[in-house]
């Protein structure tokens, strides 16, 4: 199944966010926290981001979403040391939809480009 | 061939279509190829989305209007109505 990793400035709110996520698409899908800066500051570091990557692949691929702003370059410049490759997506969508959209597409044995587009057409859904 | 089929069935009076209720209708859609919509209220949703889902708000009892369209169409259906009728808190 496809990995998902959940990076933002706060360690609460990425490991908020994986449990909630993890609920709804079940324990199987791999969904990775990457939250807070060091001595549990607000930030992203390289190396919480890094092995959050790693402990979400599990062969088919992993999508990343990010809060915003620098979390999302912390996300930019791994990819660009080469862990890219095609097989780690940055996906441009809304953290908390965003996530859902794509662990329950990934929990359906769905492929990368097809969890990679659930979560980036969440920002379209409406709420109620 | 192309096939459309149509059937109502209940949400379990204690089940609410939400969180993990409507991620397990869901991934069950999500099994087949057949097009499928989930009307609720004057309300339709795609079946393979879990955010359209949850937006649908269906609270327990409620009749849900399933479609589909496609080869497996029926297989679909036979497939959301065993889910359905199976759901629990």
């Amino acid at each position: 199944m496809v990995g998902i990793v959940l990076v933002s400035h706060s360690f609460e709110l990425a490991r908020g966010l994986a449990a909630l996520t993890s609920q709804l698409a079940g324990t199987e899908v791999r969904v990775e926290p990457a939250g807070g800066g060091p001595d549990g500051t607000l930030g992203t570091t390289d190396d919480t981001v890094r092995s959050a990557i790693t402990r979400a692949d599990a062969g088919q691929g992993v999508v990343v979403l990010a809060d915003l702003g620098s979390s999302i370059l912390t996300v930019r410049h791994l990819l660009e040391e080469g862990r890219g490759n095609g097989h780690i997506r940055l996906v441009d969508a809304p953290f908390v939809e965003g996530a859902i959209a794509a662990a329950v597409m990934s929990s359906a044995g769905q492929d990368l480009e097809d969890v990679a587009r659930a979560a980036e057409e969440a920002r379209g859904a409406s709420k109620f | 061939m192309q096939a459309s089929s149509e059937i109502e069935i209940a949400l379990p009076h204690s089940v609410a279509l939400h969180a993990r209720p409507a991620a397990a209708f869901v991934k069950t859609a999500l099994r087949f190829r057949s097009r499928v919509t989930v009307g609720v209220n004057g309300k339709v949703a795609d079946a393979k989305s879990i955010l359209a889902v949850l937006a649908l708000g269906a609270t327990g009892g409620t009749v849900l209007r399933l479609n589909a369209d496609g080869e497996d169409a029926p297989a679909a259906l036979d497939a959301l109505a065993g889910c359905v009728s199976g759901l629990t808190e």
